[in-house]
């Protein structure tokens, strides 16, 4: 709650300097605003009593923990823009109140306690999206990009409501636990559920699919995250499809689980559609952005096991999965942006010979798609091995195979950075790296072989 | 009163609207069909103010036309909020009036922030 | 600090010296690694003769020796399970023969990384690397802490494909990936089932340990791979999939004959280290696994797919060597040549005999020094003309007659000469394979017969190529530069060589070295496959 305020002052807070021309103190206020923000969200570990505020939001320890997570990659995402957005215009505040006002909804996002509060998290982190998506004013991608994220979002919001009005019209309630608390009565006493409720959850589903870029809604992802400035791209890849999946796990896993026989073949059936379109578009790129792109759909079907397999680990599950593909989307965003700087081209040739040139980047660069790729002794092997292991508990063997298959095709890709760096030879020059990128850099990375190595250092979110 | 209200409470209201939507459609048609049509070339063209009509319509004008609109909405429709709250003045008490003050705090800081963003200046 | 701990990480600790190690002294880094390597070995015939033969070890955590048992990621996953993984190392008789092979195999391999003359840093740091996982492989006791060595072994060996590899080297080095990747990525569903399966006795927490997967006692009852619950995975009962999953993980690694197209492209490829441990160390860790991990989790499986697991050992060897007899580049043909004495391994094990499981280990330590021995001699002439056409050198012996002594010991050595280890390998191996048929009726004779052929077969090839590139007129295609530069061989290549061919000759002329040490665990093994 706390961090909340922090971060929603914050944003009128940098307006301002940015009104009286402060912009040198932007970035170090916008980081020391985050870092109280997080104090405040680290010390609600573990003391949650309740929903607050009407019951309108519930600050338990997934909220905390995604909170962190959310909040921590925008710092490290941040602390790459230094001087970024001063070469895009002038009106650098706005950007970074922009972001922050974003970071605010999906704060809501991943505590809300009602339908409402999860549409409000929803609206403020979209709208603030669509302004950023389209900040490259005379760049054509980016206001294509704008626009198709508009209209997309603005369709999937439809969705959203209209699933929130019926389940209201069936409930009569947007609380999640009087919505629970309906739906296992009804269970218990053999009542039969309105059908507006199971419509309900179906537009929910597709709504949410919209948001975090789940097959076959997913269409949008490609051009919106080409088009938008790469470190926004990094923003939304990371940072909001974060807490959508919250958003999603909080309602279905809890609000929804005692209907789970009705919409869990939906989910699958999504989750499945999302690894292939996903994986199988991703190796056709020529474009490293693109195929981040593409590859951060078929994580998103990655982490969709968590809503299939439930149980208590689902959160642990997508909790660790955010946590390392954020950590490795920062590094190989971070990568891209020193490669757009330095080169104006970011297809897989552009990183050809990169391995003898900037050996630290090429290391970090190798770590983060080992990551995405899943190899053990990285974050993203223990987040998938997290994620199987449940699937595997609840039975689902079938989804697991083809994950599976999935995660070798990816291998296809991700490697192919590997080997432009490592195995072919370019003359280039040595890419220049700020000293913020840097240490973005290395606190990724250690994050990322850290949780591989020693899984137990995460605390717990259940 | 009643309790819960069921479809058939609505029905006057669905009266009323088919009674207006059909007043006003039912009327242009009439008017439309029974009045004589004498078509000349003074009568067809746009009518504004006496003055030869002068290029299209149709050209993209100043963005500060909508800004001004825009603004203008989003401050009005915050008075909405101000109505409920005022007749519930009483029951919120203290805590209602404070939170009404950082309401409207903030929004006294977006109204400085476009004015000193110079968004109302015509130049 | 536990002996396995030192002897896996301490290549780990040099791997890190190496990175810290300024540019400047980039010459000394060889040296490093092998002072590490060196160091290794001695520790493990320091391993060799604390190892207490008696103790069988196998299914039995109170046999297995030298063990360090720690705690490691402890995680309440909520619910009922608690993911418990451990840090847990110890050797029996079936993995202490490979920590000698491994540290042997390394220093050799060390020794012939003299001829790498690029980015030295990333090399030797990525060879120590896998030196540990391969370590690692073999004395791990816990199956998610074999999964991680055994996949960290991909990484450095295709970075180093990849990196200071031949022309093809994107495509070998992708090809050996995917190919090892696609098994492994099924063994850890498996392994994921098995977690499921398995309580510890004592804590009741499922468990990634492998003792405690051996014995049926330990299954939850109506798991997925209970001994008796009959499950279906995928319309097959779900144990005999697991087998099939898991051996076909292996056997890749092994490799077996439908699945062994990566060898020869990787071998090509790959620089002549590479190529030493691949051969010497890579496909024992398949055979070992099969051993260790199939075998000992699925008896009853193992059992039920005998004749089939043979047939594939007689395929491979009879397949391998006629390939071998068709090649021209003679790397490739000791890569074929190795598919087809793998393919002994295979045939062994099947058999389920003590002679077999015996004459199986044997033929790995065996052909883990001689091919060892014969890439390091490939190497040799690569290494001064930069080719390896059989048909470009004909006459060697008269410019590198010691050259041709070493080749000669390895090629008869390597073709079951009596007096040389892969005579009692095979022997032992075939013997096991007839007997098979008398004793438990697993696989028939004629099995034994088609790997006798191909005894026969590896005689043609080798001594055809010894015939062709070392007898007769000298006769180079590089004429006169190649003959300056095909000299014999040096002091240091002597010192990788000597060892390795004393090696094959004492394991020939005195097998019990070896046997005695495995013999209890090899028996163990016989009795939990087939009580």
């Amino acid at each position: 709650m706390n961090a909340l305020i922090t971060i929603s002052v914050l944003a009128v807070l940098v307006l301002y300097l940015g009104l009286y021309k402060a912009n040198k103190a932007l970035l170090p206020v916008t980081l020391l605003g985050l870092a109280v923000a997080l104090f405040f969200t680290i010390n609600h570990w573990n003391v949650f009593t309740g929903p607050t505020f009407n019951d309108m939001m519930s600050y338990d320890n997934f909220a905390v923990a995604f909170s962190g997570i959310t909040i921590t990659s925008t710092m490290l995402i941040l602390l790459l823009s230094k001087g970024y957005f001063e070469k895009i215009s002038d009106h650098v505040a706005e950007y970074y109140s922009i972001i922050l006002f974003s970071l605010a909804g999906i704060l809501v996002m991943v505590s809300y306690h009602n339908m409402t509060m999860l549409f409000i998290g929803i609206e403020i982190m979209s709208v603030s999206l669509y302004i950023l998506a389209g900040i490259r004013k005379q760049d054509f991608a980016s206001n294509e990009a704008a626009l198709k994220y508009f209209l997309m979002g603005a369709f999937s919001t439809g969705f959203l409501l209209f699933g929130v009005a019926l389940i209201y019209g069936a409930a009569h309630s947007f609380d999640l636990e009087a919505i629970k608390m309906h739906l296992e009565t009804n269970l218990q006493t053999g009542q039969a559920i309105s059908p507006l409720f199971y419509t309900g959850v179906v537009l929910m589903a597709v709504g949410m699919a919209f948001k975090v870029g789940a097959a076959p809604f997913h269409f949008w992802t490609p051009d919106v995250y080409e088009g938008s400035p790469s470190l926004i791209t990094a923003f939304m890849s990371t940072v909001v499809k974060t807490a959508g999946f919250a958003a999603f796990l909080r309602l279905f896993a809890t609000c929804f689980y005692p209907l789970h026989d009705f919409w869990m073949p939906v989910i699958l059936v999504i989750t499945i559609i999302t690894l292939f379109a996903g994986n199988i578009t991703a190796l056709y790129q020529n474009n490293f952005k693109r195929m981040l792109a593409w590859s951060s759909i078929s994580h998103a079907g990655y982490m969709l096991f968590a809503i299939v397999s439930l149980g208590s680990e689902a959160s642990y599950g997508v909790f660790v999965y955010a946590i390392a593909y954020s950590a490795a989307s920062i590094i190989a965003f971070a990568g891209l942006v020193l490669m757009q700087a330095n080169t104006g081209s970011d297809s897989f040739d552009s990183f050809n010979g990169l391995g003898r040139k900037n050996p630290f980047l090429a290391f970090t660069l190798t770590v983060a798609m080992l990551s995405l790729a899943g190899i053990p002794l990285t974050a993203g092997f223990i987040g998938k091995f997290i994620m199987f292991s449940n699937a595997l508990s609840s039975m689902h063997t079938w989804l697991v195979v083809l994950a599976v298959i999935n995660a070798v095709i990816s291998i296809f890709y991700y490697f192919r950075v590997i080997v432009a760096m490592y195995f072919k030879d370019a003359e280039r020059a040595e890419l220049e790296i700020p000293l913020n990128f840097k240490v973005v850099l290395a606190i990724s990375v250690v994050a990322t072989i850290l949780i591989g190595i020693w899984p137990a250092f995460l605390p717990n979110v259940i | 009163m009643e309790a819960q209200s069921t479809a058939i409470n609505y029905l006057p209201i669905i009266f009323q609207i088919l009674v207006a939507l059909g007043f006003a459609v039912g009327t242009m048609a009439v008017t439309h069909m029974i009045g004589p049509k004498r078509k000349t070339s003074d009568k067809l063209t746009p009518f504004e103010a006496g003055i030869k009509v002068v290029g299209n319509a149709r050209q993209p004008f100043s963005v500060k036309y909508f800004l001004v609109a825009i603004l203008f909405v989003l401050f009005d429709v915050e008075v909405i909020f101000m109505y409920p709250w005022a007749v519930n003045f009483r029951e919120l008490g203290s805590t209602g009036m404070i939170e009404m003050f950082i309401f409207m705090g903030t929004l006294l800081l977006g109204f400085f922030y476009i004015i000193k963003k110079k968004a109302l200046d015509w130049d | 600090m536990n002996l396995l701990s030192v002897l896996v990480f301490s290549p780990l600790v040099a791997g890190l010296i190496v990175l810290v190690l300024p540019a400047s002294l980039q010459s000394r880094y060889k040296y490093v690694a092998l002072a590490a390597t060196i160091l290794q070995v001695l520790l493990s015939v320091l391993v060799w003769v604390r190892f207490n033969p008696s103790l069988g070890g196998v299914n039995n955590e109170h046999t297995l020796q030298f063990a360090e048992k720690l705690s490691w990621i402890q995680l309440n996953v909520g619910g009922d399970s608690r993911l418990q993984i451990d840090y847990f190392l110890a050797i029996d008789g079936l993995s202490m023969p490979f920590l000698l092979l491994t540290s042997l195999v390394m220093f050799v391999a060390v020794l012939s990384s003299w001829e790498i003359t690029t980015n030295l840093k990333g090399y030797f740091a990525l060879f120590m690397l896998l030196d540990t996982a391969v370590m690692g492989v073999f004395t791990a006791m816990d199956f998610f802490l074999f999964y991680l060595f055994y996949e960290l072994m991909l990484l450095p060996i295709y970075f180093l494909i990849g990196m200071w590899g031949g022309v093809k080297r994107e495509y070998a080095a992708i090809k050996f990936f995917l190919y090892t990747l696609f098994g492994s990525v099924f063994m850890l569903l498996i392994m994921v089932g098995l977690y499921f399966s398995v309580q510890d006795p004592l804590t009741g927490d499922h468990t990634f340990n492998m003792v405690h997967m051996m014995n049926p006692a330990n299954y939850v009852d109506g798991s997925l791979f209970a001994k008796f619950s009959g499950q279906l995975l995928l319309g097959i009962p779900a144990r005999s999939l697991a087998f099939i999953v898991l051996f076909v993980a292996f056997a890749i690694k092994v490799p077996i004959v439908p699945l062994h197209t990566w060898l020869p492209d990787a071998h090509v490829e790959a620089p002549t280290p590479v190529s030493i441990v691949l051969a010497g160390i890579l496909l024992k860790v398949g055979g070992y696994g099969v051993i260790r991990i199939c075998y000992s989790i699925f008896p009853e499986a193992a059992l039920g797919y005998a004749w089939w697991i043979g047939l594939i050992g007689v395929v491979s060897i009879i397949y391998g060597a006629l390939n071998a007899l068709a090649q021209r580049d003679l790397k490739r043909l000791v890569a074929y040549s190795s598919v087809s004495h793998m393919g002994f391994v295979l045939l062994g094990i099947a058999s389920v005999t003590a002679e077999g499981i015996s004459g199986a280990m044997m033929q790995m330590i065996s052909h883990g020094f001689l091919s060892v021995m014969l890439f390091f001699l490939v190497g040799v002439i690569y290494t001064r003309v930069h080719d390896r056409e059989i048909a470009n050198f004909r006459g060697l012996s008269q410019l590198m007659p010691q050259y041709t002594f070493f080749i000669m010991v390895a090629f008869f050595a390597s073709l079951g000469l009596p007096g040389f280890s892969a005579f009692i390998a095979e022997a032992f191996s075939l013997t096991g394979a007839f007997k098979s048929a008398g004793v438990n009726g697993l696989i028939p004779r004629w099995m034994a017969l088609g790997g006798s052929v191909g005894i026969l077969l590896s005689a043609a090839y080798l001594l055809w190529t010894l015939q062709r590139m070392f007898f007769g007129q000298l006769r180079l295609s590089g004429g006169e530069p190649w003959r300056l530069l095909l000299t014999d061989v040096t002091i240091r290549e002597k010192i990788a060589l000597v060892p390795l061919a004393a090696m094959a000759l004492l394991l020939g002329i005195l097998p019990g070295v070896v046997f005695t040490q495995i013999n209890t665990s090899v028996l163990d093994l016989v009795k939990l496959v087939n009580p």
